[in-house]
């Protein structure tokens, strides 16, 4: 893996095998790739490492309910009192977790102490006596450790049997209340990693459910209550998140996404149907669910609106609820609109993107005053190959068949010549390989209509360049 | 077609206007010619730095009948305005117009930072006059970075007519308008035909507007590129000046490949509806009479007082120092070089040029202390500049070659470079920019070419390959760095040349090399002119503070036959000078450059044991293995000695039959030609180097003497010998030099051997007149290494960075002469490296990182009794106190590192206004906390980190019973080795290089008993590229092999990485033994022979800066 780091790009983590032919983390690519030119890398991305931690995380919540990420690579998990099912044991539970990351092809490094701070220690180097770990686990920045290093005091041994105060005077009393923390002298608690949401609604049952139909009236009664929070906090919810706890432990979670802030139940209600129906794995309720939660991660202000009389319909809002709910039936890729791409290649100067995936363009280049435009009001997706008659090597045309009919011209104007990018094809930089180049024209013909044309090829490039009509104008 | 149409480009770009033009100005230049243009106008954006390369290339091409007589070049520039203003391409009509348009450059430059200019419209109409304008309609500038603090220019010169300040013109009108009334009958509209789609509608509407305000239309291509073929190369060079990919670019890209030349049927057909467009180009060219060779140029005469003419005065300077000099009379060898001298300078009229350099040397000395110079090269050539005090060679007694300085028939000017004290040039830099003024001095250009491993990046980002590829491939390029990027070596990193990605990499990068990047100031060749510099040439600021620069680079200037003088910084001289003062002081006698004792035996017999560490030239590894095989006995022996070692008469295969032709093992002879020759023509060249040519002077010598050669084309001899880029014109000498031997009389085989010597030279053969000069250095700095080491360590110390060392191998070396050297303390040392009752005191400088000021101030506060003591009486930082403990300098304190650095953390540094009334101790005793001690390994390790260097041991001492119980042997007992022994040695590494074609690698490693020096064939190498590029200890395992002089080499076959052991020593300091200044991998120098940026005619030597 590696990371622009500094400037340089450097190795981020590195594979077992890489740190057994002496590679490590930090070390700039080129000195790696000097010492083993054979290396494969990839980009590191921290992003993905977080949502694998986040997973991890989720599934830890079947310990303890105070789980904690620790960035970049740790995870936090208060264990007060959640042992009893296994015997009250620590260390059974630690094999049980150590177990299943296994199962999930993950090494972990699990370590038990009575405070996070010596548990996070004693994981990090792998040892149970937290007397024998370096001063590093201090975590007190490289200044303080290197001058402790320098000091000749090497181990939490060599700082626990001398007086603390000379230490808070160099360090920092921070550095001090680290030390009593490590030693587990002193207790700090850990924040749980689940944010709050802004609004949760829960609904328990004493018998789990596992018809469908009574999954999806909970989910009702929840999105009402839901939307009456949001209501009293002149919110909207941008994303619904519906947790079906299954009595063996099983997590299912279903979100919904929507454009602009909403609480309207019953609009969320067919949300939430249709992900359920456009499952592609239908919900399994195995012996059925004994809680169901409702959560809305995230949220906007939508302040009431009110309807007029006339009754006014709000357009754009109109449209971003088709663009939902068009999405979630049909696919968020199904659903699109146009965007301006940078390419002097007409077809490709404008793309289809997937409508949810931000704000359409707004801002089309406006023509010139008193120019007339450039570009065809409707251009053909394929050029359509006609036979045209123009004068050698790069004259206008003089009529063309198109449809079987033919069209004189009359005016015209261009050439607008445009060369083919050369940099998609596979020898385009070669003389002649670039593809041809475009001479397009503006033409009108005797009976008034006017449209694109284009020469494909110029002479010195082919003998008998081929000729398209590309578009028409109004 | 029509035949008989006439037009001239006059829109025309090079590939100096960065990033933008893609072809060379030659190539724009001959393939103008070619397409049947009349002329063609080369007109870079606000730059002129590409138009002598194009008006050298025609001039060459009609030297060579290959253009037709009447075709043209027209010079100008185009100027891009920051404020709105469209581009305007102006061309002087006269001289003048070209000192108006240089000046105005100028004025735009002088406002941007390096490397940018930025004009206003007001600019152009305050210097408009014999300019003739194309007004383009559109601008094409960017944004641009106006200077901080310009430095201090005087622009104007009393011609200044009062005029009101020209605001920006609103609209192409307008700028018509405008500038008709500022300049009627010189203003053109330019236009062009693209294929934008309405070319033509815009052609009809400028014309109507050009036509309201009386302009002439001017139909112009502006074209960007000689052929049309080299439109991916241009829009890689788009993609690479906006920082994108191509296919990212998009629009930004042109849409076609309409920016080539065009010939002119074709732009008759493309202006068929404006063919008075096509004629007015006609009209415009015949209102321009400049061109480049009208620059004439003139040389400063400040230096010669008044009443006397510049050669009178430089004779009378030179003949009564000769006088001082000969009191009893001129000897009639002396009367006759002075004649011949004084004649030629007279005739090229050159007196103004050494009275300058004399100028400049004179202020150098007469400062206080004066500042140590000595000219070099083959100025050393020349009687005058000896007795000018230039140079320190007497070329009457060396028999030296005037004409390789200055002949009759070389239409070139001298090139007379100094050396200069690396630390004090600046202030020689800054004396003549005051003497001169910044309007009539500047330093001379480098072109920054495009290497390999920038185009590779460059290119590699715009076709879009990722980061790690691009830098796997330019990592490759390491020790390659032809013009080309080898297959091999593609497919050595693991891609396939086959790829289309890979291919076109390839590609481009062959096609980019060789294109100028940008423009950087010369390391320090001035040009000087009696009038204003800026009417000849546009000047830059230079991105260092206070530097102002010109567009032009060396070649540009000797095209022009402008003069130059290099003003160079070498290090040795820095030390020298400091070792003379520390004699001084220490009451060690008191010398200069020319009166330190010569011939002394001490110094040959310290130098023919190869005992040559920190000394000038002669300290390299091949020179110390060289030494005791060629033992110097007398001056010239050293001479010798630098120009032997050189890639030239090693690649030539002199080294071996000099060697043993000097030893007597051979006979030595000198072939004769056939009669009526002299048969001892030969004997008279040669016979100071036993037969054997090796100074270019010899190789012209013989060309001239042996085989008939005129001065001149010995002397083109030579220059095809010294650029590679002539390379190709080698072959026409081999054939002349051969065959005029022959037919003089001399044995074909010989003359073939000859002329292989002399093409040996062309990866560098030393003047003799320059080894010399360099000859004289290496002796004064052997004799105060043999007579003064402390001293000259301490010198050497004081002057870094210098020289092919670290401080550590040259504190180390002085120990091995019994020197004693004491460690850094609070209480001793001041900033420099100092002479303490005959021993070397280290100075505060070694410790990285420490601040002069610091050290001064310790130095005034002295004595301390402890380190609060020190930090209030010094007002110290606590950086500092923790630098001073962790540098193990508070011994004297009864400090040891970290009781140091312990104490050091909680003692307040500068002092608090609250608490500077009390004057009582402020800290309270601490309870003893007893730190553990710390081991003597780790105080190496930690010695190692803060200063490069320990006093207390060699970091190979603590893991000696680990490698002896493996078997591997000291450095001592390796080189006590018998020949043939295959051993184990380990040892920090101290350089690893790889001369010359790179068949071997040379590593040496140190322990603490001394150095091994390996050499790994590179077969080998590859195999164990991880572990010798990897290692800062390997373990060497070879077969040792002895020369007969004792010289004792490991023939590596085997590299083992043992870096890691060095951690044994200490987990919280790096062991970082350094390498060497000469270490090619962590420092990487490209090949001698290598890229046209590098070539001079004197190669660089690691010293220069």
């Amino acid at each position: 893996m590696v990371e622009k780091q500094r400037g340089a790009m450097r190795l981020a983590a590195c594979d077992p095998a890489a740190l057994a032919l002496g590679l490590s983390g930090g070390m700039a690519l080129a000195d790696a790739r000097a010492r083993v030119p054979e290396l494969a890398v990839f980009d590191h991305d921290p992003a993905a490492d977080l949502d694998l931690l986040g997973w991890i995380a989720d599934g830890c919540e079947r310990y303890s309910p105070a789980c904690m990420i620790d960035p970049p690579q740790g995870l936090l998990i208060d264990i007060t009192g959640c042992t009893y099912h296994f015997g009250d044991d620590g260390v059974r539970l630690a094999k049980d977790l150590k177990q299943r990351l296994r199962r999930h092809g993950l090494t972990g490094q699990i370590a038990l102490g009575a405070t996070p701070d010596s548990a996070r220690a004693k994981a990090r180097y792998a040892k149970q006596a937290i007397h024998a770990l370096p001063v590093e686990a201090l975590d007190a920045g490289d200044k303080v450790h290197q001058a402790l290093r320098r000091a000749g005091l090497k181990t939490l041994q060599d700082l626990a049997c001398r007086p603390r105060k000379a230490f808070a005077a160099r360090f920092g009393k921070a550095t001090v209340v680290t030390l009593a923390r490590l030693l587990e002298e002193e207790d700090a608690r850990i924040t749980p990693r689940r944010h709050v949401p802004v609004v949760s609604v829960t609904q328990n049952f004493a018998e789990p459910i596992s018809r469908t139909h009574d999954v999806l009236d909970t989910i009702a009664t929840l999105t009402g209550k839901a939307a009456a929070q949001l209501n009293d906090g002149s919110q909207g919810g941008r994303r619904f998140e519906v947790s079906l706890f299954r009595s063996d432990g099983h997590i299912a979670r279903l979100a919904v996404d929507t454009g602009a802030p909403t609480r309207d139940s019953a609009l969320l209600m067919r949300l939430i149907r249709e992900r359920i129906d456009a499952l592609s794995d239908p919900l399994d309720p195995g012996f059925g669910y004994d809680l169901i939660q409702l959560t809305v991660p995230t949220a906007d202000i939508l302040l009431p609106s009110q309807a007029g009389l006339d009754t006014k319909v709000d357009r754009s809002a109109q449209t971003e609820a088709l663009i939902d709910r068009l999405s979630v039936r049909l696919g968020r890729d199904r659903v699109r609109y146009f965007e301006e791409r940078n390419s002097h290649i007409p077809e490709r100067a404008v793309v289809e993107c997937a409508a949810q995936s931000g704000q359409p363009q707004k801002d089309w280049p406006k023509p010139a005053e008193a120019e007339p435009p450039m570009r065809p009001f409707r251009l053909f997706e394929t050029p359509q190959r006609v036979e045209a008659l123009a004068s050698i090597p790069d004259g206008p045309p003089r009529q063309f068949r198109w449809r079987k009919s033919l069209h004189h011209i009359v005016a015209y104007e261009g050439p607008e010549r445009i060369a083919a990018e050369w940099w998609r094809r596979k020898a385009g930089h070669e003389q002649g390989k670039g593809g041809p180049t475009r001479d397009y024209y503006r033409v009108e013909d005797s009976e008034g209509r006017r449209f694109w044309l284009f020469r494909h090829g110029l002479y010195s490039e082919t003998d008998a360049p081929i000729w398209y009509l590309h578009g028409l104008f109004a | 077609m029509t035949q008989d149409a006439v037009y001239a480009e006059l829109v025309a770009a090079t590939n100096y206007s960065f990033l933008r033009g893609a072809s060379h100005p030659a190539d724009m230049v001959l393939q103008a010619a070619a397409l049947g243009l009349s002329a063609i106008g080369i007109a870079d954006r606000n730059s002129v730095a590409g138009v002598v390369r194009a008006w050298v290339a025609v001039k060459k091409a009609k030297a060579e009948n290959v253009l037709p007589p009447a075709f043209r070049l027209v010079t100008g520039s185009r100027l891009v305005f920051a404020d709105g203003t469209p581009d305007i391409v102006a061309y002087p009509k006269n001289r003048k117009g070209w000192g108006r348009l240089t000046r105005l450059l100028t004025v735009g430059n002088m406002r941007s930072n390096k490397g940018g200019c930025i004009l206003r419209f007001d600019d152009l109409a305050g210097y408009l006059e014999d300019l003739l304008l194309i007004i383009l309609p559109q601008s094409t500038a960017e944004e641009t970075n106006p200077h901080k603090n310009p430095v201090e220019y005087s622009h104007a010169d009393g011609g200044e007519k009062l005029r009101l300040v020209e605001a920006t013109p609103a609209d192409l009108d307008e700028v018509m308008l405008r500038l008709k009334k500022l300049a009627p009958d010189r203003v053109w509209l330019g236009i062009c035909m693209h294929g934008r789609g309405k070319d033509r509608r815009r052609l009809e509407e400028q014309r109507a507007v050009a036509k309201q305000c009386d302009v002439p239309i001017l139909a112009v291509n502006d074209a960007l590129y000689a052929d049309v073929t080299a439109r991916p190369l241009h829009d890689v060079l788009t993609a690479i000046r906006l920082g994108v990919s191509v296919d990212q670019a998009g629009t930004r890209l042109e849409a076609n490949a309409e920016r080539y030349l065009k010939s002119p049927a074709e732009m008759t057909r493309l202006f068929a509806r404006a063919p008075e467009a096509i004629a007015e180009s006609q009209k415009f060219l015949n209102q321009i009479a400049f061109d480049l060779s009208q620059l004439k140029y003139e040389y400063p005469n400040e230096p010669v007082p008044g009443g006397w003419a510049p050669q009178d005065w430089l004779e009378h300077l030179v003949r009564s120092e000769a006088e001082r000099r000969h009191p009893d009379g001129l000897p009639p060898k002396w009367v006759r070089a002075l004649d011949e001298e004084f004649t030629l300078v007279r005739q090229k009229n050159y007196a103004c040029y050494f009275l300058t350099v004399h100028d400049i040397v004179h202020f150098a000395r007469s400062q206080d202390p004066p500042i140590l110079c000595q000219g070099r090269g083959s100025a050393a050539n020349s009687v005058i500049c000896y007795l000018l005090g230039i140079t320190s060679v007497d070329p009457v007694a060396n028999n030296l070659l005037f004409s390789r300085f200055l002949s009759e028939e070389r239409d070139e000017p001298p090139d007379i470079d100094v050396d200069f004290e690396h630390e004090r040039r600046e202030e020689v830099m800054q004396y003549v920019y005051r003497r001169f003024k910044r309007h009539r001095a500047g330093i001379a250009a480098t072109v920054i070419h495009y290497r390999p491993r920038s185009t590779v990046r460059e290119v590699g980002k715009a076709i879009g390959l990722t980061e790690d590829v691009t830098a796997r491939l330019a990592g490759t390029v390491w020790g390659s760095f032809g013009r080309d990027l080898p297959e091999a070596r593609l497919i050595e990193a693991g891609f396939d040349p086959d790829n289309p990605h890979i291919a076109r990499l390839h590609v481009f990068v062959g096609q980019l090399l060789d294109f100028p990047r940008h423009l950087s100031q010369h390391v320090g060749g001035y040009v000087l002119t009696e009038n204003r510099l800026d009417e000849t040439v546009p000047i830059h600021n230079g991105a260092m503070a206070d530097r102002t620069f010109i567009e032009w680079d060396k070649d540009d200037i000797d095209a022009l036959n402008l003069l130059k003088v290099d003003i160079l910084a070498l290090g040795m001289l820095t030390c020298i000078r400091k070792s003379f003062e520390m004699l001084r002081q220490t009451g060690g006698g008191d010398y200069s450059l020319d009166s330190v004792p010569t011939e002394d035996p001490a110094v040959y017999a310290m130098l023919q044991n190869g005992d040559s560490i920190g000394t000038f030239q002669v300290e390299s590894r091949a020179q110390i293995n060289m030494l005791p095989r060629l033992k110097p006995k007398t001056f010239y022996d050293l001479v010798i000695q630098i120009a032997i070692v050189r890639p030239g008469p090693i690649e030539g295969d002199m080294v071996h039959p000099y060697l043993r032709r000097r030893n007597g093992e051979e006979k030595v002879e000198y072939p004769s030609p056939a009669p009526p020759h002299d048969p001892n023509e030969l004997h008279d060249i040669l016979y100071r180097t036993c037969g054997v040519p090796l100074f270019q002077e010899q190789a012209m010598k013989l060309a001239m003497v042996a085989a008939a050669f005129t001065p001149d084309e010995a002397n083109g001899l030579r220059r095809a010998m010294a650029t590679f880029r002539n390379s190709g014109t080698m072959p026409e000498y081999k054939d002349k030099m051969i065959n005029g031997m022959v037919q003089r009389g001399y044995q074909q085989d010989f003359a073939e051997r000859c002329y292989k010597q002399i093409e040996g030279f062309g990866s560098y053969g030393f003047p003799e007149s320059h080894a010399q000069a360099f000859a004289h250095l290496v002796y004064i700095s052997s004799w105060l290494k043999c007579h003064h080491p402390a001293i000259f360590t301490a010198a050497l110390l004081n002057s870094q960075p210098m020289g092919f060392y670290a401080p550590a191998q040259l504190v180390q070396d002085a120990r091995n002469h019994q020197v004693d050297v004491r460690a850094i303390d609070v209480n001793f040392s001041a900033w420099d490296n100092e002479i303490e009752a005959s021993a070397l005191r280290l100075g505060l400088r070694q410790i990285g990182g420490f601040h002069k000021d610091w050290a001064v101030a310790i130095a005034a506060a002295r004595p301390f009794t402890s380190l609060e003591e020190l930090a209030r009486k010094a007002k110290l930082p606590a950086r500092a106190l923790h630098l001073l403990a962790d540098a193990d300098a508070l011994r004297s304190l009864n400090l040891d590192r970290r009781a140091g650095g312990w104490e050091a953390r909680r003692t307040p540094s500068d002092e608090l206004p609250l608490f500077a009334a009390a004057d009582a101790r402020e800290l309270a005793q601490e309870p003893e906390i007893a730190l553990p001690v710390m081991p003597v390994s780790e105080h190496v390790a930690a010695d190692y980190q803060m200063t490069r260097m320990s006093l207390k041991g060699h970091p190979m001492e603590f893991l000696r019973d680990m490698f002896a119980a493996e078997g591997i042997l000291t450095c001592a007992q390796t080189d006590a080795a018998k020949h043939g022994a295959r051993v184990k040695t380990a040892g920090a590494v101290l350089t690893r290089q790889r001369p010359g074609k790179g068949n071997a690698i040379f590593i040496t490693i140190e322990d603490e008993t001394g150095v091994t020096n390996a050499l790994l064939w590179s077969r080998l190498f590859e195999r164990q590229r991880r572990a010798v590029m990897a290692s800062r200890l390997m373990v060497i395992e070879g077969e040792v092999q002895r020369s007969k002089e004792g010289v004792v080499h490991l023939m590596a076959t085997h590299i083992t990485d043992r870096s890691h052991e060095l951690e044994r020593l200490s987990h919280d300091h790096d062991v970082n033994v350094p390498f060497s200044r000469s270490d090619e991998f962590a420092q990487p120098v490209y090949p001698r022979h290598g890229h046209p940026r590098d070539v001079r005619l004197l190669p660089k030597s690691r010293d220069f800066h």
